[in-house]
């Protein structure tokens, strides 16, 4: 069964650009950055971000939400809840023993922390929230979804920093072809836009500092690019044996085909300048996926928009690919969701398959000379995708690359 | 019969618990408004900072009516401000 062919079956998506998989789909299609001044971030010295809109916890995930779920689990829950009823499914008749739950997060409820250690200061002991610790661990999340989807099987969460979600689509993979599971729910899901998370990467010297036009502050691989914006959503995928999709009338969206991961065992924070672990990790994944480098028709960059990420990945798959692959990075709308962002991005990538549409990098004014791809920028680009790669890179050096093809 | 004490908890579920006002009267349960034990732990820890006295965790449970979780966490408010004043 290891090589069992996989079916995305269902996505969800909860983005900046909006609320679904469509309003997000149109959203990073349109190319426009959804960079903004926080309101949670004033007075900061980085206060920009990229935050989901209108997204009213009580209406979307259920009464008392906001008191008991962090906001990263109300992203999740409603992205898991739109793939899941994407993917035809319906929990109160499946069984619930054989549907897995796998979800990425970097972070955990940040904001609960936040704001409770300000009560214990402030306030005192006494004051600290009952509901503070299932607030604020991560696995909660996956924990969530399971209570939420009555998905019983096996249930947990992956942390590799921004390679989270990624990390977590291909653990699910195993869960799949071990016949441990024959449904699994997967993604990541992060809502790290707190003063605290911002202000912390914004000392590392990681974001962006074009405060004053935060819209073209996300601009992966131009060369004016100085740093990330920060970002929040939940991408969630339904995975499912492709025979068993197909046996039982699913509509099969596109199949994950293959998976690498690596560590790059050089530095805490900054890519090995060889790109080796990176290198491991693509041809792991294309291996996997039976694909050559002339054989990929599309990349979906991690493309960070930091001077360092872009400029070494981009080395790398030009070593590796060469020319061909029309690549992206939609972080240029979404920011960077950091835990979430690999699940974004193949749900992302998904999208691009069925669509035959390359969405562009926004913001991509200069290429940096230095950056000898094709990057998709301007407008949206019609090409027909069969195969994709989706890129994950963490701090702590951990990458995660998956292959998709078409159904 | 409603008491100071159960108007401040339905005060307090309204603007802290997001209960709606119409759903709750002296008979309906916790339960009934969908507050498990974790919410009425809560619920006590909010009382505790208004009040300043220290409610026990087993005053109330979610099987409880609002009505006589009011009445339980008013006779120790009683009980403390009479032993503070002995």
């Amino acid at each position: 069964m290891n090589d069992a062919s996989i079916a995305v079956t269902g996505l969800g998506l909860v983005t900046a650009a909006g609320i679904g998989a469509e309003a997000s789909w149109a959203g990073v299609c349109s190319g426009v950055s959804t960079a903004a001044h926080a309101p949670a971030l004033a007075g900061l010295p980085v206060d920009i971000a990229c935050t989901v809109p209108d997204f009213s916890a009580n209406k979307l995930v259920g009464r008392r939400s906001s008191l008991s779920h962090d906001r990263f689990v109300q992203l999740a829950i409603v992205a898991a809840r739109e793939a899941v009823a994407d993917a035809g499914l319906d929990p109160d008749t499946w069984d619930g023993a054989r549907v897995g739950v796998v979800v990425g997060c970097g972070l955990g409820g940040v904001s609960t922390w936040e704001q409770q250690h300000r009560k214990l200061m402030e306030t005192g002991a006494t004051s600290v929230s009952a509901l503070l610790i299932p607030m604020l661990v991560p696995n909660m999340v996956a924990g969530h979804l399971a209570m939420d989807l009555k998905a019983t099987g096996p249930n947990f969460v992956t942390a590799t920093a921004c390679a989270s979600g990624a990390t977590a689509i291909g653990t699910a993979l195993s869960l799949l072809r071990d016949d441990v599971c024959d449904v699994v729910i997967t993604g990541g899901a992060e809502a790290g836009v707190s003063p605290l998370i911002v202000t912390g990467f914004a000392q590392m010297g990681a974001l962006s500092r074009r405060l004053d036009d935060p819209g073209a502050a996300s601009r992966p691989f131009d060369v004016d690019r100085d740093g990330f914006v920060v970002g929040e959503g939940s991408g969630i995928l339904v995975l499912e044996r492709e025979a068993d999709a197909r046996a039982r009338g699913a509509k099969v969206r596109a199949k994950v085909a293959g998976y690498g991961a690596s560590a790059d065992a050089f530095h805490m924070t900054q890519p090995d300048p060889e790109g080796r672990g990176v290198k491991q990790a693509t041809r792991m994944a294309m291996t996997a996926a039976g694909v050559g480098p002339d054989d990929v028709d599309h990349v979906n960059a991690h493309g960070t928009s930091t001077p360092l990420n872009d400029q070494t990945e981009a080395a790398v798959l030009r070593d590796l690919l060469g020319h061909r692959a029309a690549v992206t990075s939609t972080k240029g709308v979404v920011g960077h969701t950091l835990g979430a962002a690999g699940a974004i991005e193949a749900a992302l990538t998904v999208l691009t398959i069925e669509n035959s549409t390359v969405p562009p990098t926004a913001n991509l004014a200069n290429q940096d000379p230095k950056v000898e791809l094709d990057i998709v920028t301007g407008a949206p680009r019609a090409q027909r995708t069969e195969v994709a790669l989706s890129n994950s890179f963490g701090f702590g050096g951990q990458n995660a690359v998956l292959v998709f093809t078409s159904a | 019969m409603t008491s100071p004490m159960y108007d401040t908890l339905v005060d307090l579920l309204v603007t802290r618990f997001e209960v709606d006002r119409a759903e709750i009267s002296p008979e309906v349960t916790f339960e009934d408004l969908d507050m498990d034990s974790l919410f009425l732990v809560e619920l006590l820890v909010v009382i505790q900072t208004e009040t300043g006295v220290e409610i026990s965790e087993d005053t109330a449970s979610p099987r409880d009516t609002i009505g006589h979780a009011a009445e339980a966490i008013a006779a120790q408010v009683l009980e403390a401000t009479a032993a503070k004043s002995s």
